[in-house]
């Protein structure tokens, strides 16, 4: 064939970093590593639930709802394990967890599959990556994206968009003609059934989905977003994954909450590989990436280090 | 024309076991599986973004691209999730004396 397409497997078996052995062995999938990493999921769920009801009418409960959110606006690590189908052995089981994701936290999971696969063909590449997220030029534009305000504006521009039928040039570009359907007919199906909770709230006069999602995810979606910073900002914008990407060591808590996507260098250099074969791949990979060993705070100092002039911007060339 | 023929590919041995193996042959770029169902011989190349499918995931039916996750049997070439539609091209396969043929 005439053209090369690289992959990021590519890079690292051509870098000997990796052989198809090693590489056939960690990306084995299997539902149990899932299945029990959802039941303490749900097990914490519940206690930070239960928490927000015993704090009712008391100073502690937005508190209590940021706990719950954080952990909900995490459903995002799980949707991302999903559509790269390596939670669970099967694509059907991948697809509905998925799917149920994407509605707890508004995004939709064929659309964000199509989006996100062209942010692993594309990383860091700019006008390409469609989930680039330029290194801020100021520490206040920093704070803003971090707000997640810029991030709803962009989801509710996006879902409407698709509930007119209509797709932004960028979208054009990533998602099969033959898959517009699907993607318009996700964002309708998704907003008729926020609707229906939302009528069924007023009528029954009942509003547990404000107090234990709604607004828990609105209040722990910042967290999301501060995370979602260390993935690739300030890293320098190359198709070379030993620099395109930052991992992070971050505490166990954190790495169950993020599904071990902490571990995103090596995410970004074998996708197929499972959350739980991450860590082992962190072993063998280690020495081909960037790893901030500080955690998700050594990755801010980074940033804003960056942002205030005390060490050079990663985004010049 | 070059009339077709039998030409070998690679000893069986020297395969990836129950997996995919890259192999160039002139200048196509080929994938060679260790099915379930036997072994198999396919153009490298997904169709849909030319990624190389030996990098991908094979679970010995299946295998999937690397990079849009796109899937096709190995058996048929059979397209078989999205965002891949086209069939893979499939090349005639058999094995001789420990060592693998195409019909090319």
């Amino acid at each position: 064939m005439s053209y090369e397409v690289r992959t990021p497997i590519t890079q690292a078996m051509n870098e000997g970093a990796i052989t198809r052995k090693e590489l056939k062995q960690l990306m084995t999938r299997c539902n149990k590593p899932a299945f029990i990493r959802l039941f303490l999921w749900v097990c914490t769920l519940s206690f930070s639930s239960y928490l927000i009801w015993l704090s009712f009418n008391t100073w502690l409960l937005i508190p209590c709802m940021f706990l719950q959110g954080v952990i909900l606006v995490h459903h995002f690590s799980l949707q991302h394990e999903c559509c790269h189908y390596t939670a669970f052995k099967t694509r059907k089981l991948n697809d509905i967890c998925g799917h149920i994701c994407g509605f707890s936290i508004m995004l939709p999971n064929q659309h964000f599959r199509y989006e996100h696969c062209d942010h692993h063909t594309y990383t860091q590449l700019k006008g390409k990556d469609p989930e680039l997220i330029e290194l801020p030029i100021s520490v206040y534009k920093y704070l803003w994206y971090i707000s997640a305000f810029p991030y709803w504006k962009n989801k509710f521009s996006e879902i409407f968009r698709h509930l007119k039928g209509q797709l932004s040039e960028e979208e054009v570009r990533f998602i099969p003609k033959q898959e517009k359907r699907t993607i318009f007919n996700e964002a309708r199906i998704m907003v008729a059934l926020y609707i229906l909770i939302l009528g069924a709230c007023i009528f029954y006069n009942f509003w547990s989905p404000l107090w234990y999602w709604w607004l828990p995810v609105i209040i722990g979606e910042p967290v999301m977003r501060a995370i979602r910073l260390t993935e690739h900002v300030g890293r320098p914008n190359t198709d070379d994954l030993k620099e395109n990407t930052r991992s992070s060591l971050v505490s166990l808590p954190m790495r169950f909450l993020c599904w071990n996507m902490n571990y995103h260098a090596e995410h970004h250099y074998a996708s197929s590989i499972p959350f739980h074969a991450l860590p082992k791949l962190h072993k063998k990979l280690k020495r081909f990436l960037y790893i901030e060993k500080r955690g998700y705070f050594g990755a801010h100092i980074d940033i804003i280090s960056q942002l205030i002039g005390k060490t050079p911007r990663n985004d010049r060339p | 024309m070059r009339q077709r023929a039998w030409q070998d590919l690679i000893e069986l041995n020297k395969i990836e076991e129950g997996d995919v193996t890259k192999v160039t042959f002139g200048t196509k770029d080929l994938a060679i599986y260790d099915a379930k169902a036997g072994i198999f011989v396919s153009m490298s190349r997904c169709t849909h973004g030319a990624a190389n499918l030996c990098d991908g995931y094979f679970d010995g039916t299946y295998i999937e691209c690397p990079l849009h996750q796109g899937l096709f049997d190995v058996r048929t070439g059979e397209a078989k999730a999205v965002p891949a539609r086209v069939a893979l091209k499939m090349i005639e396969c058999r094995v001789e004396d420990g060592i693998i043929q195409i019909y090319i």
